[in-house]
């Protein structure tokens, strides 16, 4: 079986038995991830040697299904796997105490197989398919505590409003398919012309909701509703991430001008969230709100024209996510709340859970030589480079500025309190798989140039572009440790408190809308049916007027039809026969006699 | 070679009529010969799917002369849009004989209408003759009507005669389509393949004649207006006569929408394509917002059954504007397969709401919550068939709606917002999943039994065909395929 195959039906297979066996989830989901991992490295490896695979698989009439190993397919998958692998190990101790240890793994494993689909996919129709069973299996994760109050209305919305936007997706798909003729990823590629824009733009949209992009950012915050750990991988290698992986794996296609489009778009949500984080009052919150800003950051990039930019941006922001993600369950799980009030000197009771956030706090600052520093560095670099540099690259530094500002705040306040001594229970796993991730968010910078390489696409190097983006981060940080956050944001703060929604939100233009049409569909129902009712009552008292006034004649014949058929049903069972039946049989039979008389009539 | 096909088809009307003569026998007895009966059935219609279609025109014919003065005989015979449709009902059949072997109130009756009624679905999905089609078009409206009327809920009466006048009226005007084309024909015969080789009407006679079949299928699909029957019929039916109801007789009609008004009258379908389209397209989108309103779980199930046929007519009415055979064809298989797909999907789903029903004697879903945590089987039943009804990919409608979607914008790219259809069901689906089976459950609920063996019977085939459907479409698509391929029109 070839290695692409066992990356994907690993984790699955193990999903599968784990909900056969319903024993031992978490040795096999660690058995299944570690297999898948190891898939996919090969997998990896063989793209350095330059051996891409690719497997077709029987799909719609001719229009098969496929899957492929590129470059860089590769290294995504890789980098799926590994993030899976690590927050699966840290999900252990986390769930030690939950008793749905089976779903939980189960839907984890089904989560990573979905994204590993989408990462190696190398049609659309394939694609479209792993995208939305993430959109499920996030729908799954989200919900997991069903019973909690406000769970079911985060995952609703999670799954609601990224299936709003995936239309694009499903649109975009048609568009290309349609110019391409094949459902083909690289033979779509060179569509262009107008057909190129409207794509493009349709797969922004799509791209939005998954990348929780300004202004459909607003899902990802309250998704918090999840176990941690699956924010971890939610937030990092997964469900975010397809969004910006889907415009990287197409921008060989993107015109200029939706290029443009995407940065903007990008550009406004690294500041908007990047300002909602500011002012957050919790944790978990405060990581999602970043999550966003960092992916606006990787569409400026994608926007300035250098995807690659962008795809180690996406790299580097997986391990430091993650890290931050474990480690705030790890707080979360010893003050039983994610507040920041309640964290105050949480870090003090565990420094080197501590230390691991805060190397992974810094990476995502830009602080060299940490892995944020060389991505972020790239994404300056590019929109300097870009021919709207001015634009973009103000976007980009006032991005890099406010990540600095809320991590050193959220640093600050875990920093600054009182230490509480509490047991906790699988704090060895948790830890040991904080501190997988937290040492790639220091180190991965090093692979940057092999992956350059790999992908053999060069980046824009620029010193200007590292100075100042040291200066921003730099900035930021100082900013965000000194200055209390109310006196940083100002009149600005009730906005971001309500993550700036214009006029309402999501509730006021798309819910109360779309319930107000239902409601309307529902009162013309009322009435067709009562006027269908009338209709009906009519015919009725036709028929008894008919029956009165001509008892004999034609009626005979037809009552002695009707008395056998009625004696007829009578032996067969006793139902109760209420008039209605009569005169039913009654229309029945003079339907039959005006259609044989119509009938003998067309014959002659 | 045995007539297979001819077997399939008088199997349960054989049941029937044994148990007619058995009439002292115990229920259980009577039950236990519906589920055989059907059973049989069903390994007839897998026999006649090995057996396969034919590239062009119709497989496994059988013929005997009947009245050979008007041209009319019997004959049956399968292609590849209807033999799926023979293998979904007998399929729905024997699963529904299973459901209700609980059945207490006069078994005898009820076993006896519903094997009449699977004697009449697979007659229409088999029939090629146009008065042997007609008959059992009709029969099958009489014996739902006293299904419904005999095993119905509270207002069973009013349901079923709305039910019985709206179909009964709506089916007149396809008799007098199919005496035109009779008339049409030379010489004279009812023979339906012939009339489907050499359409036999043009002009404005063809156009009336579609007019009055397109009636007729309206009414039965249903499409708005005509839709008013069937959320009245669904919510009083039984569950079995839901099941049946949506899952074989809705087909009923976009099955005429293709065998008839598209083959028949090829010419003035395409004429009338663009008018077909809108039909469909506001049918899928008012289906979907109707159902969004409603709080009864039985209803809501049954408005979605509005907007996943509204699928089916936007793709036969592609495919008759179409101009190229690849387009015409996958047009046709999408529309086909949601055909296959929605009677599993909403058989199941109407038979989870039974089973439901039966716990808790109420369908409005304020009243429920909580209850995945109460009957864990059941709410994870319901939840994989809710998705597979909103769409989702790797279960059963997502290969149709695809499909369908794609061919759509390919053709009449403004017709594509047929496509937001597909968020409102999420959006009804999720609600739904939310109020019944998600929060804190409630006291009242928490002695509910979960699903024993006889429902996990019912159930399972149907859940698993959703999967095999979503994952290997092909298995079905093949046989579709094959059909649609080479159909000249």
């Amino acid at each position: 079986m070839s290695l692409i195959v066992i990356t994907i039906l690993a984790p699955f297979s193990a999903a599968v038995l784990i909900l056969l066996l319903r024993r031992l989830p978490a040795v096999l989901a660690l058995l299944g991830a570690a297999i898948g991992l190891l898939a996919s490295i090969g997998l990896l490896l063989n793209t350095f040697n330059g051996v891409s695979a690719e497997l077709i698989l029987p799909g719609l009439p001719e229009l098969p299904l496929r899957l492929i190993a590129t470059p860089l397919t590769a290294l995504l998958s890789t980098l799926v796997a590994v993030i899976g692998s690590l927050v699966l190990v840290y999900a252990v101790g986390y769930m030690k105490q939950d008793n749905e240890k089976v779903r939980f793994f189960a839907t984890l494993l089904l989560f990573i197989t979905a994204m590993q689909t989408l990462v190696l996919a190398g049609d659309w129709i394939l694609l479209l398919a792993a995208w939305e069973l993430i959109g499920l299996s996030s729908y799954l994760l989200i919900g997991f505590w069903y019973q909690r109050p406000g769970v079911r209305a985060a995952a609703t919305r999670a799954f609601l409003v990224t299936r709003s936007a995936d239309l694009g997706l499903y649109i975009a798909v048609f568009i290309l398919i349609a110019d391409a003729g094949s459902s083909d990823i690289e033979t779509t590629l060179n569509t262009g012309g107008s057909a190129a824009v409207a794509a493009g733009l349709l797969l922004l949209v799509a791209a939005m909701g998954k990348s929780a992009q300004t202004p459909l950012h607003d899902w990802l915050q309250r998704a918090m509703a999840g176990p941690t750990p699956v924010s971890a991988l939610l937030h990092s290698a997964t469900l975010v991430a397809a969004g910006a992986i889907l415009l990287i794996r197409t921008a060989p296609m993107l015109p200029p001008d939706v290029l443009l489009v995407i940065g903007i778009v990008g550009g406004i949500t690294t500041v908007v969230t990047g300002l909602i984080a500011l002012s957050e009052r919790d944790l978990k919150r405060l990581l999602a709100a970043s999550t966003s800003s960092q992916y606006g950051l990787m569409l400026v990039a994608v926007g300035a024209g250098v995807p690659l930019a962008a795809l180690l941006h996406l790299i580097a922001h997986a391990a430091i996510k993650s890290s931050l993600f474990l480690g705030a369950g790890v707080f979360q799980h010893s003050r039983e709340s994610t507040t920041l009030t309640d964290l105050q000197g949480a870090g003090r009771d565990r420094p080197l859970i501590f230390f691991a956030f805060a190397l992974a706090a810094l990476a995502l600052a830009g602080i060299p030589p940490l892995s944020g520093f060389f991505s972020k560095d790239a994404i300056i670099a590019a929109a300097l480079a870009s021919p709207n540099a001015a634009l973009l690259a103000t976007f980009a530094l006032a991005g890099t500025l406010l990540t600095g500002a809320y991590m050193a705040r959220a640093l600050h306040i875990l920093w600054r309190g009182k230490s509480q001594k509490r047991a906790l229970v699988g704090l060895g796993w948790m830890g040991g798989g904080l501190a997988g991730l937290a040492t790639l968010a220091a180190i991965l910078g090093a692979a940057f140039p092999a992956i350059e390489t790999l992908l053999s696409a060069p980046l824009p190097a620029s010193t200007l572009a590292q100075i100042l983006g040291l200066a921003a981060a730099l900035g930021g940080l100082a900013l965000g440790w000194l200055i209390p956050m109310r006196r940083l944001l100002g009149p600005l703060l009730p906005w971001a408190n309500q993550g700036f929604a214009i006029a309402g939100g999501f509730d006021a233009w798309m819910v109360r809308p779309t319930f107000a049409i239902a409601r309307s569909c529902e009162k013309l129902e009322r009435v067709l049916y009562s006027g269908v009712l009338a209709v009906g009552r009519l015919g009725l008292d036709i028929g008894r007027a008919v029956r009165r006034s001509d008892d004999r004649g034609i009626d005979g014949l037809i009552f002695s039809l009707v008395r056998g058929t009625v004696n007829l049903g009578s032996r067969a069972r006793t139902l109760q026969s209420g008039l209605i039946h009569r005169e039913l049989a009654i229309t029945v039979v003079a339907t039959a006699v005006i259609l044989v008389a119509l009938f003998v009539a067309l014959l002659i | 070679m045995l007539p297979i096909v001819s077997i399939t088809l008088f199997l349960p009307l054989v049941g029937a009529l044994i148990i007619m003569v058995l009439r002292r026998a115990p229920a259980q007895i009577v039950h236990a010969i519906g589920i055989v009966t059907s059973g049989l059935t069903l390994v007839g219609a897998l026999w006649m799917w090995s057996r396969g279609v034919n590239e062009t025109g119709f497989a496994q014919v059988e013929q005997v002369d009947w009245m050979p003065t008007i041209g009319a005989a019997y004959r049956v015979g399968v292609d590849g849009i209807s033999l799926p449709l023979v293998l979904l009902s007998a399929l729905l059949f024997f699963l529904t004989f299973i459901y209700s072997a609980k059945v207490k109130e006069r078994p005898h009756a009820y076993v006896v209408l519903m094997l009449l009624l699977e004697t009449a679905a697979i007659g229409t999905f088999t029939a090629l003759d146009a008065i042997l089609f007609y008959v059992f078009f009709e029969v099958s409206l009489v014996s739902m009507y006293f299904m419904i009327a005999g095993w119905g809920h509270e207002d069973r009466q009013r349901a079923a005669l709305m039910f019985f006048i709206y179909t009964l009226l709506g089916s007149l005007p396809l008799l007098l389509a199919i005496l035109g084309l009779y008339l049409g024909s030379e010489p004279h015969t009812f023979d339906m393949r012939v009339w489907i080789d050499n359409p036999p009407l043009d002009g404005t006679a063809a156009m009336l004649a579609l007019i009055a079949m397109l009636f007729t299928f309206a009414v039965k699909t249903p499409v708005f207006p005509f839709h008013t029957w069937l959320p009245a019929a669904h919510v009083q039916a039984p569950a079995a006569g839901s099941v049946i109801l949506a899952g074989v007789m809705l087909k009923f009609g976009t099955y005429g929408l293709v065998r008839f008004a598209l083959q028949m009258t090829p010419d003035a379908f395409r004429d009338a394509g663009i008018v077909i389209l809108v039909f469909g397209v506001i049918a899928a989108l008012y289906g979907a917002f109707a159902a969004l309103a409603q709080t009864d779980l039985k209803r809501l199930i049954a408005y979605t059954s509005v907007n996943h046929m509204g699928y089916v007519i936007v793709g036969v009415a592609i495919a008759a504007l179409a101009l190229d055979p690849a387009t015409r064809a996958m047009a046709l298989d999408g529309s086909v397969l949601q055909m296959v797909s929605h009677g599993l999907v909403t058989g199941a789903l109407f038979f989870l709401v039974g089973m439901l029903q039966d716990r808790a004697h109420t369908r409005e879903m304020d009243q429920f919550g909580g209850l995945l945590k109460v009957v864990p089987i059941l709410g994870w039943s319901f939840v994989l068939a809710a998705f597979a009804s909103l769409g989702l990919p790797g279960l059963a409608h997502f290969p149709a709606e695809f499909q369908i979607f794609l061919v759509t914008l390919q053709v009449e790219p403004v017709a594509i917002i047929v496509i937001l259809g597909i968020v409102i069901t999420a959006g009804l689906y999720l609600r739904a999943i939310g109020k019944v089976f998600l929060g804190e459950p409630r006291e009242q609920w928490s002695g509910m039994s979960d699903l024993d063996t006889r429902e996990v019977l019912t159930l399972a085939p149907l859940l698993i065909l959703i999967v095999v459907v979503g994952i290997a479409p092909a298995l079905v698509l093949d046989i579709i395929h094959k059909t649609t391929a080479a159909l000249q029109f």
